[in-house]
């Protein structure tokens, strides 16, 4: 496709630096992934690329977000990105410990997000080059707050290309939430995690974008000698999601959760991607992974777990399972392990899987009706997962998304039919 | 006076496969009626079918309870109209917190009444009361619905439910099967306090033993999907010295 052609429209345009020049060069080049592309074989862009999109140039006024309304409960600060743009006054009384710069101003900062970006990722160029709003997040010591990072906005032809380096210093603590909830265009955001030796991220990602809405976000991780991240993504939203997420284990002892729950209904589409690099021994992953789908929306969950040759004693585990609320649901997984170290401990699997008739069977049997019988085997379901979740506050916020796409189609307690 | 169950000429169907082939029975408030039978005769089908299990088709004849058909209900909508089973196999929910799967169904039962859902503290209190009658704990009460339970621990939370639920009549799915002599004794024991002149119960099992604990007032003998012979008590007294191919034989 002509460059020109290619959506986002991009002609107005004005790149600096080196870092982003070279990213616009090879989005040019590249542009969205085709039809042939490998790790894109389950989720096809073709809507994406067809859609008319320009960029937001103005803080567009909007209502809060769901995000600003999770933070009070979670007692976060809220930092607000509506259509890809930073609300600057939301910079204001960050909490303890954080400091926040200007990612276009910082070329250091820039090199060290383009390192972190997953590869071949076609947000990782795009979002980098057009970086809608860019973001340094310094963290040192223990952060008093979470932070919550709310990705707002109302119009449906903009693209939004927010880009966010999160450093944390040696030590450093910090609970983070990023909370999409949008009807943009596109919304693709670009994140970078540094977490430095012996710190600790607690993070969860919530997508809840409008119905038309696709999100394809690019993740980066860098875990660096005994650091923890303890991350956790939810899918709900949008018409079509793609959640892809590198991490590389480059210090001994460090500690990667990433689990994951994507709900999709009607024609949706959620993709949970992850790869998971050993780049050293003594270090430990654990993926929990649980989607379910209605109507006929389509899941896929690829993970990948690359073992490097000296990365002895790892533990890297993943496990990925799926229901199918309806026949014309669709769950594919693609769980890949490449172990290259002889002395690890690594384990994968996936399936898919329909409600049991007989479990089924029994709780009605009880009088509870179907509606609500369903519902709590699917919260049994994803318990798991949700359970991998160890700070209580994200752990409640992520419940409470769960929790209302269950209700919406009367999965949960749903009296009205059995009165 | 309406019987609170009675069966009329039923047959089921398991796939292609006839397993009743005409049933009759009426149980009258206060009665408990035992259902023997050798392996294979339709026990279990009988107990599934009363139910509203899914895959167990009824080809003719009728259920009613109230003087009313529950063919047309569903499995909740007939526990909520009075019937519980006590299943030969109890299913394990992983994931499924028995206090919130307990709070349920008394629930789904109050709101059909056109009660208030119960009050959790008091709700606590009774389960915990009736559990220790049946020498369940508060570390039981905790799991996810039978999982990791003995097989009489099955049991045993069987019978705490139907004394939760409260229901019109009982369907005792070989309940004795898999218990001990000690077990046996703790949920017949369960059983009895639940005998009361407005319920009715279907005790099915293979063995006499069980009807030393729970005392019929009939007994049926149940064999190739028919009532072959109908008594008293004394009827599994009979089947026990000569099995069922006596009573095959006179049918």
């Amino acid at each position: 496709m002509p460059a020109l052609m290619m959506q986002p429209d991009l002609s107005n345009l004005e790149v600096t630096g080196a870092v982003r020049t070279a990213a616009l060069n090879s989005w040019r080049e590249t542009g969205w992934p085709g039809p042939r592309a490998e790790t894109w074989r389950y989720t096809r862009l073709d809507g994406v690329s067809n859609r008319q999109l320009t960029l937001a140039t103005t803080l567009a006024p909007t209502a809060d977000g769901g995000g600003v309304s999770a933070a009070v409960e979670l007692g976060a600060h809220v930092l607000r990105i509506v259509d890809g743009i930073v609300d600057v006054a939301s910079l204001d009384g960050l909490p303890l410990g954080l400091t926040c710069g200007m990612l276009a101003d910082d070329q250091a900062a820039q090199d060290a997000l383009a390192a972190l970006a997953p590869e071949n990722h076609p947000v990782s160029a795009l979002s980098m080059a057009v970086m809608s709003c860019g973001l340094v997040l310094d963290v040192d010591g223990m952060v008093d707050r979470p932070l919550m990072l709310s990705f707002e906005g109302a119009n449906d032809r903009v693209s939004a290309h927010p880009a966010v380096l999160v450093r944390m210093a040696p030590g450093a603590r910090m609970v983070m939430a990023e909370w999409h909830q949008s009807s943009v265009g596109l919304s693709a955001p670009l994140i970078g995690l540094d977490i430095g030796a012996n710190a600790r991220l607690d993070f969860a990602k919530i997508q809840i974008e409008g119905g038309s809405t696709a999100h394809i976000a690019a993740t980066g991780v860098r875990l660096h000698e005994s650091a923890v991240l303890a991350g956790f993504s939810l899918s709900v939203g949008g018409e079509l999601a793609r959640l892809e997420t590198h991490v590389t284990m480059a210090g001994s002892d460090a500690d990667c959760q990433l689990s994951a729950i994507y709900l999709g209904r009607g024609q949706q589409h959620h993709d949970i991607t992850t790869m998971l690099h050993h780049a050293v021994g003594h270090c430990k992953s654990d993926q929990v992974i649980r989607g379910v789908l209605d109507d006929r929306a389509r899941g896929v969950y690829q993970g990948k777990v690359r073992v490097a040759e000296d990365a002895q004693k790892t533990d890297g585990q993943q496990m990925s399972r799926a229901l199918l609320l309806s026949r014309k649901a669709e769950a594919d997984a693609k769980p890949e392990l490449e172990i290259y170290a002889d002395d690890v401990i690594c384990a994968h699997g996936a399936t898919v899987g329909e409600l049991d008739a007989t479990q089924m069977f029994y709780l009605t049997s009880r009088g509870i009706p179907e509606a609500q019988a369903r519902g709590m085997l699917i919260e049994a379901f994803l318990i798991d997962a949700i359970e991998t979740v160890e700070h209580d506050g994200l752990g409640q916020m992520l419940r409470k998304v769960a929790e209302a796409w269950m209700s919406k189609t009367g999965i949960a307690e749903d009296r009205a039919d059995h009165g | 006076m309406t019987a609170l169950l009675e069966i009329r000429d039923l047959h089921a169907s398991v796939g292609d496969q006839p397993i009743l082939k005409g049933i009759n029975l009426t149980l009258n408030a206060g009665e408990v009626h035992a259902i023997m039978g050798p392996n294979g005769s339709g026990k279990s089908t009988m107990s599934y079918v009363l139910a509203g299990r899914d895959g167990y088709e009824v080809t003719g004849g009728d259920v009613l309870i109230n003087g009313e058909s529950v063919l047309e209900m569903s499995p909740d909508e007939r526990a909520r109209a009075g019937m519980f089973l006590a299943f030969q196999y109890p299913v394990e929910l992983p994931g499924v917190g028995g206090m919130s799967f307990l709070r349920a169904a008394v629930n789904a039962r109050r709101l059909e009444a056109g009660e208030e859902e119960v009050d959790q503290l008091a709700f606590v209190k009774m389960v915990r009361a009736k559990a220790r009658d049946l020498g369940i704990s508060d570390d039981m009460l905790k799991r996810a619905v039978n999982v990791g339970f003995s097989g009489g621990e099955k049991k045993r939370y069987e019978i705490l439910q139907m004394a939760l639920l409260e229901p019109v009549i009982a369907v005792l799915d070989e309940t004795d099967s898999g218990l001990d002599v000690d077990a046996l004794k703790i949920v017949s024991d369960g059983v009895n306090m639940l005998r009361s002149p407005e319920r009715t119960m279907l005790v099915i099992t293979h063995y006499q033993r069980l009807l030393n604990h729970i005392v019929p007032d009939y007994v049926h003998i149940l064999a190739d999907g028919r009532i072959r012979r109908s008594g008293g008590k004394e009827l599994a007294l009979e089947v026990e010295e000569s099995g069922y191919a006596g009573i095959d034989d006179a049918a």
